[in-house]
């Protein structure tokens, strides 16, 4: 392995990183706050993760709270890594790398060292190692197990969602792809819900699950830390093991070339009905629009979000109202989760609309129209798209709502949904035109979106999962004119920012030919 | 002062991005019906001059004229008349060639019984009838094709073409080059970049060299040269466009021992 050849291409990646915001005149101050705040948050994180460890070891059952610690952060880091894309970018493709004098293997060291070194994964290990720390300094185990635990089930956490995010995207890739994995996230959004009431019934079981769950990665290494001798070896030698199957898998899928969806079609198709539907727009934005929906409906990230938001709702508003633990729980929980079937599917290329069109963003000034139209355009599309789906989800709403129904608990998470479907996608106007990134259309995972862009879709999410929880009881049925005047003003807002970003659109245009040309 | 006889008009042409200078106060004129080639070093401003003239960039000095009226980014009815195929060929990867160039010729407002039979035949001429692969699994030549198609699908006065001939094969390069004299024959005008001087001593009659940063240092008729004729230019004789524009641009090979 030539780990010196390996060791230039990660100072590559970083002085690149450095050459990037040296290039961006004032942003070298932000860059600095930003690793000040990467620091910080690491070492939150990372205090956190000794408060476990002190929990556990002052609640007499190490193992078993170790076990729920790495086990919950196992599975949400490789959830949060496929679904919402944190830490899945590539740093360096395996063509760029191949320019250079490096075997197969050493280019796929490079590439996933490289991959592991992303904050997200960072932060993840920062948990875990304060964790060990806890474990160590208030109780009695030892820190170099604990240590290599830890990074082994950092390394495994990493593959694991490459693994799954590599496969979801070849799935994408066949003719029924996205309903399997639609149906995958349904069953698992619906398995720890099922699991718990099975387990709640039977008792029997538990023990048997137990077993098996000491062969996963998590809990090996939960036995790692908290024992010595062989038991300790047993844990790590299990989550090595994981490690080298993924990185297997891993290598296995990479060799396997991607394959092309290929259409059915055999004729030209002039007119279908994306066409009829963009007509309505009237004869000059007709073209435009309809080219945006297809632009939408055939990205494999849209096609995969978009029904992906309807179990999404469900399964927060069934979880949000656990939570709650008031009655109603479940309608205040669908006040705010509903809406995110209003911008789930559309919410990639709506806050970075120009960001997956390359160098075809050039087309849009040669046409003899106000270039600013095709933002526009774009727009009408996305809350089309996303309006769609709000009726679908209000009948399933009504037929799984708690009895008896009241008409106003269907009326308020519509009107709710229509409210963030309006601000999400005026926003998105000026995240597209503010905070362009160059992204690849192609991909199904990663979150190639810049801070604006994720700034106003995490935010969006979390308004839509936390609000419910800070309103509370107040959100009442007889309340539902409270609802009104939010959507109004969402209305109000996206017409003015339909307007406001066209008008500066024109004297955005070389900055974001910039971006989308890879210049900038 | 605007001539009658000329479809593009340059005047002191400057365009910088902050600091750097791209274009430097580029004056030129390129009559009507002619077949003008744009010529120039890497880096030498030729896409950034073409951006000016298309509208995609705004100038930071100087006036572009267009078929005789002013031309800005925002000027529709000029564009209406212009034809463009962009350096990064601006295809929507995700379309088919079919609903590309119906697209296009619709932004152009033509009427949909002609934009059914314009594709059709684009498609046809080109070779470009596989229905089931998107643009973005055609080949680059293939890609360049569309674009070309895009470009011409309108019937435009003015065509410009950033590197059109690179990528393609012989045989397509042979019908474009027979579709632009039909095109300059009928009194419309073609603007070409490209780095093929063969191509361009071939097809062209008018030529302006530009190096770096944007500024021009020789603008001529070549016609001479297809007569087996020389260029005059600074007391010497030049028999083919490449001796001329190595010449005017200084282009030298380094010396590299090792290499």
């Amino acid at each position: 392995m030539n780990w010196k050849r390996i060791g230039d291409l990660v100072r590559l990646r970083y002085k690149l990183m450095w050459a990037r915001t040296r290039s961006r005149g004032g942003k070298i101050a932000l860059f600095a706050i930003g690793c000040l705040l990467f620091v910080l948050v690491a070492s939150v994180l990372g205090a956190g993760g000794v408060g476990a460890g002190i929990l556990a070891i002052r609640s007499g059952r190490a193992e078993r709270m170790a076990q729920a610690v790495l086990s919950s952060l196992f599975v949400n880091a490789v959830f949060g890594s496929v679904l919402m894309g944190f830490g899945l970018n590539a740093v360096f493709s395996d063509t760029e790398l191949r320019r250079f004098p490096l075997r197969q293997r050493e280019r796929f060291v490079a590439r996933h060292f490289l991959g592991m070194a992303d904050p997200f994964w960072l932060f993840i290990l920062a948990l875990e190692a304060g964790l060990v720390v806890g474990l160590y300094v208030y109780g009695t185990y030892s820190f170099w197990y604990g240590a290599a635990a830890v990074l082994l089930l950092y390394v495994c956490g990493y593959l694991l969602a490459r693994v799954v995010g590599m496969w979801i995207e070849r799935l994408m890739n066949t003719r029924l792809g996205s309903m399997i994995v639609l149906g995958l996230v349904m069953a698992l959004s619906m398995a720890p819900g099922m699991a718990a009431s099975i387990l709640k019934k039977h008792s029997a079981p538990t023990e048997g699950i137990l077993a098996v769950l000491r062969y996963t990665p998590p809990v090996a290494a939960a036995a790692a830390m908290t024992h010595h001798g062989p038991e300790a070896f047993l844990g790590l030698g299990t989550i090595a093991t994981w490690a080298v199957g993924l990185a297997a898998a891993l290598a296995a899928l990479e060799r396997r070339p991607m394959a092309r969806r290929q259409s059915a079609r055999s004729a030209f198709a002039w007119s279908g009905p994306l066409d009829r539907v963009s007509a309505l727009f009237g004869p000059r934005m007709a073209p435009l629009v309809g080219h945006w929906l297809r632009f939408y409906l055939r990205n494999n990230r849209f096609r995969m979000l978009y029904p992906f938001s309807l179990p999404l709702a469900a399964f927060l508003t069934y979880n949000i109202g656990q939570l709650l633990h008031v009655a109603g729980g479940l309608f205040i929980a669908a006040v705010g989760a509903f809406p995110i079937v209003a911008f789930m599917g559309t919410s990639r290329i709506a806050v970075n609309q120009y960001g997956y069109v390359g160098g075809a963003f050039r087309r849009f000034f040669l046409f003899p129209t106000d270039p600013a139209a095709s933002l526009r355009a774009g727009s009408y599309a996305a809350v089309l798209l996303g309006a769609a789906m709000i009726p679908p989800a209000a009948i399933l709403w009504a037929v799984f709502a708690p009895r008896p129904l009241d008409p106003r608990m269907v009326l308020m998470p519509v009107v709710n949904a229509v409210t963030v479907l309006f601000w999400f996608h005026g926003a998105g106007l000026w995240t597209s035109l503010y905070g362009p990134r160059r992204g690849d259309y192609d991909k199904s995972l990663g979150n190639d979106l810049s801070l604006l862009g994720n700034t106003v879709f995490i935010g969006t999410m979390l308004a839509c999962v936390l609000l419910p929880l800070a309103l509370g009881t107040s959100v009442s049925p007889d309340n539902w004119w409270l609802t009104l005047p939010p959507a109004a003003l969402a209305v109000a807002f996206y017409v003015a920012s339909l307007r406001g970003a066209s008008a500066v659109f024109p004297a955005r245009r070389e900055k974001l030919l910039a971006v989308l040309e890879g210049k900038a | 002062m605007t001539s009658q006889t000329d479809a593009i008009r340059i005047a002191n042409l400057v365009k910088r991005y902050g600091q750097t200078l791209a274009v430097d106060d580029l004056s030129l004129a390129v009559p009507q019906g002619s077949m003008f080639g744009f010529l120039g070093p890497n880096g030498s401003g030729k896409s950034t001059t073409i951006g000016c003239l298309t509208g995609l960039l705004d100038p930071t000095a100087g006036s572009v004229e267009i078929l005789g009226s002013r031309f800005t980014a925002e000027s529709a009815d000029l564009k209406r008349r212009m034809g463009v195929m962009p350096e990064t060929l601006g295809l929507f990867d995700p379309l088919y060639a079919h609903e590309f160039l119906a697209f296009v010729a619709r932004m152009y407002g033509l009427e949909e019984s002609d934009v059914r039979r314009r594709v059709a035949g684009l498609l046809a001429a080109l070779e470009l009838t596989d229905a089931r692969k998107t643009l973005a699994e055609f080949s680059t030549g293939m890609r360049k094709r569309v674009a070309f198609a895009a470009s011409v699908i309108h019937s435009p006065d003015v065509l410009f073409l950033d590197e059109p001939f690179e990528s393609i094969d012989p045989a397509g390069v042979s019908m474009m080059k027979q579709w632009l004299r039909r095109f300059t024959d009928r009194g419309r005008t073609v603007f070409i970049t490209s780095h093929v001087l063969e191509t361009v001593e071939r097809l062209c009659d008018r030529v302006a060299i530009v190096t770096r940063p944007g500024k021009l240092v020789w603008q001529g008729d070549i016609t001479v040269l297809a007569a087996d004729g020389a260029i005059h230019h600074d007391g010497r004789d030049f028999e083919s466009l490449e001796a001329l524009f190595l010449h005017l641009t200084g282009e030298k090979y380094a010396e590299l021992n090792w290499l």
